[in-house]
C-alpha cells in the first residue's frame, strides 16, 4: 500500500511540471498608413474623382472629355492640376465647408477633409499638424486646405 | 611631412585642382566641349510627310499629276519662280471661283535658302514611315523599329540631352505640338531610366489649350496671391507630400522651379486674354492648325524666350486623300515658316542669335493611291518599303550659318533624319558628350559635320 503510494506520488509528481510559457515577438513589417496606394491614377480617375470631391457630383462625360484634353494639352501635369483645380474653385458651385464651421472644429474638419480626398483618416502626427496649422494662421480658408489636397500626391494614388 | 609624401600629396592636390571645374552636374569629366554657335534654336519639324517632287524640286504638278506645270510654291523657304497656271493652292478667288486661285504673299523678301543652308536630299534611313515615328526621330537622333503608338521614345530626346548636360532649366526648352494626338505630348522626354522626366522639356498643344478644352477648363482659373495664399497652399502640400514618399511616387511634373511653374500659369493666363480680344501674334494667313500653332509658338517664344523651342505640323498629311488640300497645307506651312523667321527677328533677345532648322519627319510615295480630290488629282501616301518616302531636306539657317549653300542632291545624298540631335547639340557645344552617351544612331552626325 505504501509502495503503491509512493509510486503514485512519484507519478504524480514527475507528470506535475511547471507550464512554460515561451513568449517571442512575430515580425510585422509596420509600414506607413498611405503606403498601399502605389499606383497613380489615369488623368481620367483623378478628375472624376476630383470632381466628385469638389462638387458632389459626378462629370458628365463630355465635360469629362474636354477636361482630359485640357490636361493632355500641358507637359507639367503638377501645372495642369493647378490651373483645373483652380478653375474649380472659381466655380459658385464647388462644395466647400464655410470658414467658420472649420474654426469651430478644426479636428472634425481635417478628419473630414482626410477622407474626402486621401480616404483615410490622418495619423496623430498629422492631426495635430492640421490643427495646429489651422489655428496659427487666421487668414487660411477651407478652400486653400482644400486647394492642397487635391494637388497633392497621394490624392493622384490609389 | 616626409619630402616624399609632401610631393605625393601636392601632386594630388594640383591635379584635383584642374579637375574639379570641369566636373558638371552630369558627373562627366570634360563635359564642356566648345562654346555655344548660338544663343536660340528653333527646330521645326516640317510635318506631315512632303513630297521632293512637290518641295525642293519644285515640280509642282509635272511629276505628281502628269501635268505640265512646274513651280515653286514655298517661295519663302525656296528660291524659284512659282507656277503659272492651275494655280490651286492659295486663297479662294471667289470672285472668280477659283479654289486656292490666289497665291499668299511672300513673307520674306529673301528666301532661307538665300539666308542659310539647305540639304536638298536627306534621308529617313530607317524605321517605319509613320508620323510618330518619324517625330521621335527628329527629337531622339534615333530610330525605333519597334516604336508604338502612346510609348515614349526609348533613347533620349534633345530636351533630356540639354537639361541634363548644358544645364538648362525646363522653361528654357519647349515643344510645342500641333494637337494631343498621334502620341504628340510624349514626345517630350524619354522612357531611358538614366534621363526621362527628371529632364524633360515642357509641353503645350496650344490650339486644344486655348480652345475648347482649355477654355472649359482653364480659362479664369483662380490667381492666387503668392505671399498670402499660395504660399500656405505651398506649406500644405509639402506636409502632404512628405508624408507620401512611396518610392518617389508623384504627380508627374518636370521639375519646373516654382517660379517656372508660375511663369507658365501667367503665360496661359495672359494668352487667354489675348484670344478673348484677338490679338494674339498669328501668320496674315492662318486658316488651319498648322498656321495657328506657328502663332502660338511665337507667343512661346516671345514670353519664355526659351533656348530650344521644337514645333511640328501636320495638316499636309491630308495628302491621303486630297491632293489639292496637301498642295495648299504645304503652301501654308511655307507660310507659317517665313511668318516664324520674320517675328524672330521682332525679338529683341532672339534676333540675330537664333538658328532655324526646318526638316520634314518623312517623304511620301511615289506611286499615287486610287483616291482622286475635286480636281481629279490622285493622292499619295507614305510606306516605309517606298524609296520616294526616305527622300526629305533639311534647311539651317541662322548665326554663323553659310547663306546660299547646298549641300548634296538628287545624285548624292547628303543627310540623315538623326542628325537633327546632333546638331542641335553641336549649337550648343555639347555635341561630344552627346556622341558619348552612345544613345544616337550609329548614322547621326551633326549636319556642320557634313558640309
Amino acid at each position: 500500500m505504501f509502495v503503491a503510494l509512493c509510486i503514485c506520488c512519484m507519478i504524480f509528481f514527475s507528470s506535475c511540471q511547471d507550464e512554460y510559457y515561451v513568449y517571442g515577438i512575430e515580425d510585422v513589417e509596420i509600414t506607413p498608413v498611405n503606403s498601399e496606394k502605389d499606383k497613380p491614377k489615369t488623368h481620367t480617375q483623378y478628375i472624376s474623382i476630383l470632381y466628385a470631391n469638389m462638387f458632389q457630383k459626378a462629370i458628365g462625360p463630355n465635360q469629362m472629355l474636354q477636361a482630359l484634353n485640357a490636361i493632355e494639352s500641358i507637359g507639367d501635369k503638377q501645372v495642369a492640376y493647378d490651373m483645373l483645380v483652380s478653375k474649380y474653385m472659381n466655380d459658385p458651385e464647388v462644395k466647400i465647408p464655410s470658414v467658420e464651421s472649420m474654426r469651430a472644429d478644426p479636428e472634425t474638419f481635417v478628419r473630414e477633409t482626410y477622407t474626402r480626398f486621401l480616404v483615410r483618416q490622418p495619423t496623430e502626427a498629422e492631426l495635430q499638424w492640421m490643427i495646429n496649422y489651422i489655428d496659427s494662421r487666421p487668414s487660411l480658408t477651407p478652400e486653400l486646405v482644400f486647394f492642397s489636397f487635391a494637388t497633392s500626391n497621394e490624392h493622384a494614388h490609389y | 611631412m616626409k619630402r616624399r609624401k609632401f610631393i605625393t600629396t601636392s601632386s594630388l592636390a594640383t591635379a584635383g585642382a584642374f579637375t574639379m571645374p570641369y566636373i558638371l552636374p552630369s558627373g562627366l569629366l570634360g563635359a564642356t566641349t566648345k562654346p555655344p554657335l548660338s544663343e536660340y534654336v528653333v527646330f521645326v519639324l516640317f510635318a506631315g510627310g512632303v513630297r521632293q517632287q512637290e518641295s525642293v524640286l519644285q515640280r509642282y504638278l509635272a511629276e505628281g499629276q502628269n501635268e505640265n506645270v512646274e513651280g515653286n510654291i514655298m517661295y519663302n523657304m525656296l528660291t524659284g519662280a512659282p507656277p503659272n497656271d492651275k494655280i490651286a493652292y492659295g486663297l479662294d478667288d471667289t470672285v472668280n471661283n477659283i479654289i486656292g486661285g490666289i497665291p499668299i504673299d511672300p513673307i520674306l523678301q529673301t528666301p532661307l535658302d538665300q539666308i542659310g543652308t539647305l540639304f536638298p536630299e536627306v534621308r529617313f534611313s530607317k524605321g517605319g514611315a509613320g508620323h510618330f515615328n518619324g517625330l521621335s526621330t527628329g527629337v531622339s537622333g534615333n530610330y525605333y523599329t519597334t516604336q508604338g503608338l502612346r510609348m515614349r521614345p526609348q533613347s533620349p530626346t534633345i530636351f533630356e540631352y540639354l537639361r541634363r548636360h548644358a544645364g538648362f532649366k525646363a522653361t528654357d526648352t519647349w515643344y510645342v505640338g500641333v494637337s494631343i494626338g498621334g502620341s504628340r505630348p510624349l514626345l517630350n522626354y524619354s522612357a531611358h531610366e538614366a534621363y526621362g522626366r527628371r529632364y524633360g522639356g515642357n509641353f503645350i498643344a496650344p490650339t486644344v489649350t486655348f480652345g475648347e478644352p482649355g477654355m472649359a477648363n482653364f480659362q479664369n482659373f483662380k490667381n492666387y496671391h503668392p505671399d498670402t495664399e499660395w504660399d500656405k497652399i505651398l506649406e500644405m502640400r509639402e506636409f502632404l507630400n512628405q508624408n507620401f514618399q512611396q518610392q518617389g511616387l508623384e504627380i508627374a511634373h518636370l521639375y519646373n522651379e516654382t517660379e517656372e511653374e508660375i511663369l507658365i500659369k501667367d503665360f496661359v493666363r495672359n494668352t487667354f486674354e489675348k484670344v478673348n480680344t484677338g490679338s494674339v501674334i498669328l501668320p496674315p494667313v492662318n486658316d488651319n492648325g498648322d498656321l495657328k500653332t506657328i502663332g502660338y509658338a511665337v507667343e512661346v517664344l516671345n514670353w519664355f524666350k526659351p533656348k530650344l523651342t521644337v514645333v511640328d505640323m501636320t495638316n499636309i498629311d491630308v495628302c491621303h486623300g486630297d491632293y489639292t488640300s496637301y498642295l495648299k497645307n504645304l503652301h501654308r506651312a511655307d507660310h507659317g515658316i517665313g511668318f516664324l523667321w520674320r517675328e524672330i527677328q521682332r525679338i529683341p533677345e532672339m534676333a540675330g542669335k537664333t538658328t532655324l532648322i526646318v526638316m520634314p519627319e518623312h517623304g511620301r510615295d511615289l506611286e499615287h493611291n486610287p483616291i482622286k480630290d475635286d480636281n481629279d488629282w490622285y493622292s499619295y501616301d507614305h510606306s516605309g518599303n517606298n524609296e520616294n518616302t526616305r527622300r526629305i531636306f533639311t534647311m539651317m539657317a541662322g548665326p554663323g550659318i553659310d547663306g546660299n549653300l547646298r549641300v548634296g542632291g538628287v545624285n548624292n545624298p547628303i543627310g540623315d533624319a538623326s542628325d537633327i540631335v546632333p546638331t542641335i547639340a553641336d549649337l550648343f557645344g555639347i555635341k561630344d558628350i552627346v556622341a558619348n552617351q552612345g544613345l544616337l544612331d550609329p548614322s547621326a552626325r551633326s549636319l556642320f559635320d557634313r558640309i
